[in-house]
């Protein structure tokens, strides 16, 4: 193809190539990585980022919540170091909350790629490192008031110059985290990463030119921008509206979170207002994120399609400096994403009336279940951290049952910690990982199933088993359909005759002691009274429900044997049961 | 007379390549397959081929029968026995959703339904110890249950059998005693890698196909005997080995990916033959293109694979050829999307309207119409002139549907679809060389499949791949790789332990039970002892890392405990494929491989007879490359009429029975001795 012109051809090329490289980026990290956040959890991005903060493309697969949010960052490195600033061979690290807002976990690392010797974009990863110093390890800063409490704050640290390491700040983020060789080993692995995308960046613009690369990238801004217009324009005009709660912790007084939202949709502009929310808060569930409205507005516009910054310039989100989710600087922000889940959720359950055919009954809301115990493993007299993320049950369809022990809309390719790798890694020992009967909330399409896991740890050590924030607000059901059974944590010590319910942080046990992590069933989609009475017995049959659902909540009478439904019988007792409704 | 076959059945098409290796005589035959009647679609195949059963000393197979079993889910109705409190975990799997945004996104449909699912009391610790031993009483009341269940398999993989196999073992044997009549599979007979819920699946997979698929092989050994047949009959496996019926019987499993199998095995030994060890093979046919890193003449293996694709597929952990494929065959679909951008496929016009120029009903134009277009594939010379093309067609179809919405001429409409098709097909050759840490300029090309010709020089041209070889046979060669395959079989047992702390005297203990694991079974399988051959590889990784690298480790290095030798191979490995490696870092092993191998008799490829002596030069056309401004008068050589030795210079086109092969203006083609055509490129 011509060097100078973009046509068809050099347009698709540069259209496939830009999500190849951000791809290949995330496999290296992924494959190279030391830290099952990244390597099972997919708790990383990779963009393309060009030096006005333009994403030019983003890995797809891992954490959705990412997306799309790294071009706030690069505009701060810009206007640090300005465009001459940059050397080849820089390597920046940063994850200063003040622009970042993520919790400190999330450590960006970002390198310059120059066409002609001017600074046009930069490969970026933003990767949660296991540990970042401050007053736990994991997930377990969730009671950290301030930044300083939650670890190190590194704002926009030049960490290699001209490819020269900077000693000094290695050997300090070495000695200031619990896991330096876990934390310093995907460092290394973001550096590769950035740098294999430098190589392939400077490919396709020693083939094309820098004028048809970024004429290209224009198109394709304007494709994709297109594309999701395209489908917003079919959704009727209107305002709707739609709000949840959340539970807020003890530094709130136990206030909930008010999720309140607001969709606008005209001709084919979408606008999300998130500025009936909660004001920031104590406890450290602030971030500066619009993710809750941009991962929404992906699943119902374009959900296959590479990412790039024409895939949000149709959509307008309206949220305040102040907000719990536009936190301002120093606000607590350990457990940043743990509302999201919700947040996506809501939107969409503002959006069930004009999309009555797309939307599911709310999900379990959380990241996943996570199950993490912290000790000192016997063996090697080593520190350890066991961690696995559980699913729950999602929505009912219009279309269908609800998938059950899946990860939220928030996690892609998250995947559980195997039973068999947890014990040859860890001293603990799974005693079951099972669905939950019952938990998936009735409705002519049923909510997906919860689960139980439940581990035994055979050392002593602290089991975080604190509610995520839906204990007390269950996923939702839809149509009618009622909700699933909400989220919970067991312990028993080994003294104890009984589990009790808990709800605690970097709580000390002794070995031998057992908790059960408990996710949520998904809502039921429509009124359970009109399932398909086969589907009641085929669920009885594979024991998802109980007989006694199968009469009380769907009102069908099946042999307790044979489980041969009494059709008449199922007649008269759905009559009954819509009478006792109406009075 | 000793006649060797081989018999490919495809989705569309069973192939058949055979030959007498005192005669040198080439048999062929290609008919549609019969999905009804698998073993009568065999029969007429060799009848078709004029080959005489009783005369075979070597029947290849390679079949769909255990795929399709899986995908159009007509497995057995099958019963899983797991530890207690692990019912779930089937079902469960690992809870993610590789579809991030996708609100409708489906988790893979377990094989197995829950209430066909049972718990038995034991457990096993990581370290092999039994902490509750296996309740016999609760056991067998279970398995009475099974037996009266309507299960006709029943896969049994219980937590931690990858170290201690002692209670899924002794379950085996109550099963078989119980419900002899039941197929049934023992993950540890299968494999002994830790990671329950794929281990599972595999054993699953094995239950679900069992009974199908040894019904399959027993009914053709049954026909061929009728015939007469005496001589040796084996099945094609998706790691690019044979097995015997009898353990195609026991772990059906290994069958399931054997498709795209066989044309990788034929490169890797074309390739040696004509001096290069490392090839990328390259295979486009009607529906799909795709490719196999060859790497010191061994395809590339992948362990584990997920079949029915990643998002909702049931994973399988024994090796695979390593493919990657993707919607780019003949028969793709080019269409404009609604912002007005080309793309091609992963929709296919099939065999079946096929494309618009076959003048079946076809509507939609594919990679073929352009072909036709631009002149390169010939309107009067398809498969041999048996199936005009109907030029015409093709353009007002390419008009409509393309250049129409695009706003150029259909000439080129017809270039961007070749184009954008050899851009989709370089970053699938891409996907097995660059992004593995291999260096295309490395290698050779060898092209096969109906189109493969078509589009390689351009492939290889993207990625600076110096040659393309266009093999003999190129249309055929899948089966024809199958006639080449060694026996293979592999083993795995995880060990999982520091490299600085591992018992070396273990180590070689496990390696030792492994190779005479395989050594009993090829033994069974009739390979004399000279003809065995093992290879041991170890998975490595950093401490800490998730994701290992199976790194081929010399006996001596184990024997003699070289634990630097293994981690400087491990480091070269980890620098090659990630672009860096830290020597500075422990390293820990995780899982011992070995490979056995029973080498066959290695055939000579049959070199086909130089039909017509006369010019091959046969005559020229209006050919497009690279521009619509320049058609190009170019010659039409063809290929039976080439003799070795013989030289063109591009721009040409090489026309066989199913095949064309398009050289650009400055390629260099000359014919090897034994009838390849070898391609140089212009740089």
């Amino acid at each position: 193809m011509a060097k100078d012109k973009l046509d068809l051809v050099t347009l698709e090329v540069i259209r496939n190539a830009l999500p190849a490289i951000t791809n290949e980026m995330s496999h290296v990290l992924q494959r190279t990585s030391y830290n099952m956040m990244i390597y099972e959890v997919r708790d990383y991005c990779c963009g393309l980022v060009d030096s006005s903060g333009y994403l030019l493309s983003q890995n797809m697969g891992g954490v959705s919540h990412f997306v799309s949010d790294l071009g706030v960052v690069i505009k701060d490195g810009m206007e640090r170091y300005g465009s001459k600033g940059f050397k080849p061979g820089d390597v920046i690290i940063t994850n200063h909350q003040r622009v970042a807002g993520q919790h400190l976990n999330n450590v960006v690392i970002y390198t310059p790629c120059f066409v002609q010797g001017e600074i046009f974009a930069f490969p970026v990863i933003r990767a949660h490192w296991v540990d970042v110093g401050g007053m736990s390890t994991g997930f377990s800063a969730g009671n950290a008031v301030d930044p300083w409490m939650e670890g190190f704050q590194l704002d926009q640290i030049k960490l290699y110059e001209a490819g020269r390491i900077d000693e000094k700040v290695w050997r300090i983020l070495k000695d200031n985290i619990r896991f330096p060789e876990s934390s310093l080993g995907d460092l290394q692995s973001q550096v590769a990463a950035c740098r294999l995308a430098e190589r392939r960046l400077e490919e396709l613009f020693d083939r094309y030119g820098r004028d048809v690369v970024t004429d290209a990238i224009r198109q394709i801004f304007d494709q994709t921008e297109t594309r999701c217009r395209a489908v917003v324009e079919k959704m009727a005009d209107g305002t709707y509206e739609a709000e949840s709660l959340f539970a807020g912790g003890a530094l709130d007084n136990n206030e909930p979170i008010h999720i309140k939202v607001k969709v606008i949709i005209d001709g084919s502009d979408m606008t999300i207002d998130l500025t009936g929310c909660s004001l920031q808060r104590r406890a450290p569930v602030n971030a500066r994120t619009l993710a809750g409205a941009v991962v929404a507005y992906k699943c119902i516009t374009t959900p296959f399609e590479p990412v790039n910054e024409g895939s949000f310039r149709a959509l307008k989100v309206l949220i305040q400096e102040g907000n719990y989710m536009m936190a301002k600087y120093p606000a607590p922000m350990a457990s940043w994403g743990r509302t999201l889940p919700t947040v996506v959720d809501t939107i969409l359950k503002a959006l069930a009336p004009v999309m009555p055919d797309k939307v599911p009954a709310g999900h379990l809301g959380v990241l996943g279940g996570p199950a993490v115990f912290i000790g000192t493993d016997p063996r090697n007299g080593q520190g350890f951290v066991t961690q696995s993320i559980e699913g729950g049950g999602w929505g009912g369809r219009p279309w269908g049952d609800g998938e059950s022990a899946s990860v939220s809309v928030c996690q892609g390719d998250v995947r559980n910690a195997p039973i068999e790798k947890m014990e040859l890694r860890w001293p603990v020992l799974v005693m079951s990982r099972a669905l939950r009967q019952d938990s998936g909330g009735p409705g002519k399409f049923r909510g997906g199933l919860g689960m139980a896991t439940h581990i035994r740890n055979r050392v002593e050590g602290r089991w975080n088993l604190a509610d995520s924030g839906r204990r007390a607000y269950p996923p939702w059901g839809l149509w009618n359909g009622k909700p699933g059974q909400p989220s919970e944590h067991l312990l028993r010590l080994p003294n104890e005759p009984d589990f009790k319910s808990v709800d605690v942080v970097r709580h000390w046990v002794p070995a031998d002691s057992d908790a059960v992590v408990i996710t949520a069933g998904g809502g039921g989609w429509g009124d359970p009274l009109d399932r398909d009475v086969e589907r009641v017995r085929e669920d009885v049959l594979e024991e998802y429900i109980s007989a006694e659902a199968a009469r009380n909540e769907y009102g069908v009478e099946l042999d307790s044997k044979t489980l041969v439904i009494d059709r008449k019988g199922s007649a008269r007792l759905r009559d009954e049961l819509r009478k006792a409704r109406q009075t | 007379m000793a006649l060797h076959v081989a018999v490919d059945i495809g989705g569309t098409f069973t192939d058949l390549i055979g030959y007498d290796d005192e005669t040198g005589h080439v048999f062929s035959s290609k008919s549609s397959s019969t999905p009804t009647e698998l073993t009568k679609g065999i029969v007429r195949c060799l009848e078709k081929s004029g080959m005489v059963i009783r005369n075979l000393v070597n029947f290849v197979h390679g079949s769909t029968v255990a795929i399709n079993t899986v995908i159009e889910r007509k497995g057995a109705s099958t019963a899983l026995i797991v530890s207690k409190g692990m019912r779930d975990v089937y079902k469960i799997g690992r809870g993610n959703r590789p579809e991030a945004y996708d609100l409708a996104f489906k988790r893979p449909v377990p094989l197995v339904p829950r209430h066909l699912t049972f718990e038995i009391e034991e457990r096993l610790l990581a370290s092999g110890e039994v902490l509750v031993a296996l309740n016999t009483d609760q056991a067998r009341a279970t398995i009475e249950k099974v037996a009266q269940s309507d299960a006709t398999a029943v896969a049994v993989c219980l937590i931690h059998s990858w170290v201690n196999a002692s209670h899924e073992a002794e379950l085996g044997k109550l099963l078989r005693s119980i419900c002899p009549d039941k197929y049934s599979s023992l993950s540890h007979e299968i494999l002994r890698e830790y990671g329950e819920y794929e281990r599972i699946s595999t054993t699953v997979l094995n239950a679900y196909i069992g009974p199908r698929v040894s019904t399959y092989v027993t009914d053709l050994e049954r026909v061929l005997a009728a015939d007469g047949f005496a001589g040796s009959l084996l099945i094609m496996q998706s790691n690019g080995g044979v097995m015997s019926p009898e353990t195609a019987c026991v772990i059906p499993v290994a069958m399931l990916e054997s498709g795209p199998v066989g044309g990788f095995i034929a490169a890797a030994r074309v390739g040696k033959r004509l001096g290069y060890e490392n090839v990328i093979g390259f295979d486009m046919g009607g529906t799909t293109a795709k490719t196999n890193l060859v790497k010191d003449g061994i395809p590339q293996l992948a362990h584990g694979y997920h079949i029915g694709g990643y998002a909702s597929g049931h994973p399988m952990m024994l090796p695979v050829v390593d493919t990657i494929e993707i919607g780019a065959g003949g028969g793709s679909i080019a269409w404009v999307d609604e912002v007005g951008s080309l793309r091609i496929g992963p929709q296919s016009a099939g065999a079946e309207p096929g494309p618009i120029c076959y003048g079946r009903g076809g509507t939609e134009p594919t990679i073929t119409d352009a072909n036709l277009v631009l002149g390169r594939l010939s309107a009067s010379e398809f498969l041999g002139g048996e199936m005009p093309l109907d030029v015409e067609k093709a353009r007002a179809g390419i008009v409509e549907k393309v250049a129409s919405k695009t706003a150029v001429s259909d000439i080129e409409a017809a270039l961007a679809i070749t184009k954008i098709a050899v851009m989709n097909m370089s970053l699938a050759v891409r996907g097995v060389s660059v992004e593995r840490g291999y260096d295309p300029r490395d290698f050779a090309m060898i092209a096969f499949g109906g189109a493969g010709g078509l589009h390689a020089v351009e492939v290889a041209r993207e990625l600076h791949i110096p040659t393309v070889i266009v093999p003999n046979y190129p249309g055929q060669f899948s089966a024809l790789g199958m006639l080449m395959a060694d026996i293979q079989h592999d083993y795995v047992q995880t060990y999982y332990r520091p490299l600085a702390a591992t018992d070396f005297a273990a180590l070689q203990r496990i390696c030792d039970g492994l190779i005479e694991e395989g050594r009993l079974r090829l033994a069974r399988e009739n390979v004399v002892p000279e003809a065995m051959y093992f290879q041991r590889f170890l998975d490595i990784r950093y401490t800490g890392q998730e994701f290992s690298i199976p790194v081929p480790v010399p006996a001596e290095y184990i024997d003699g405990g070289d634990s630097q030798a293994i981690g400087e191979t491990f480091n070269e490995v980890h620098e090659r494929r990630y672009g860096y490696h830290t020597p500075e870092h422990t390293l820990e092993i995780v899982n011992v491989r070995v490979s056995a191998m029973g080498k066959r008799k290695q055939l000579e490829l049959p070199v086909p007879e130089q039909s017509g002596s006369g010019n091959p030069l046969v005559g020229r056309r209006m050919v497009y490359f690279e521009t619509v401004a320049e058609p190009v008068e170019c010659p039409i050589f063809s290929r039976e009429r080439l003799a070795s030795g013989y030289r063109i210079t591009g721009p040409a086109i090489v026309q066989e029975y199913a095949c064309t092969t398009v050289l650009f203006p400055g390629d260099m083609l000359v014919v090897a001795d034994t009838g390849e055509l070898v391609i140089t490129l212009k740089v």
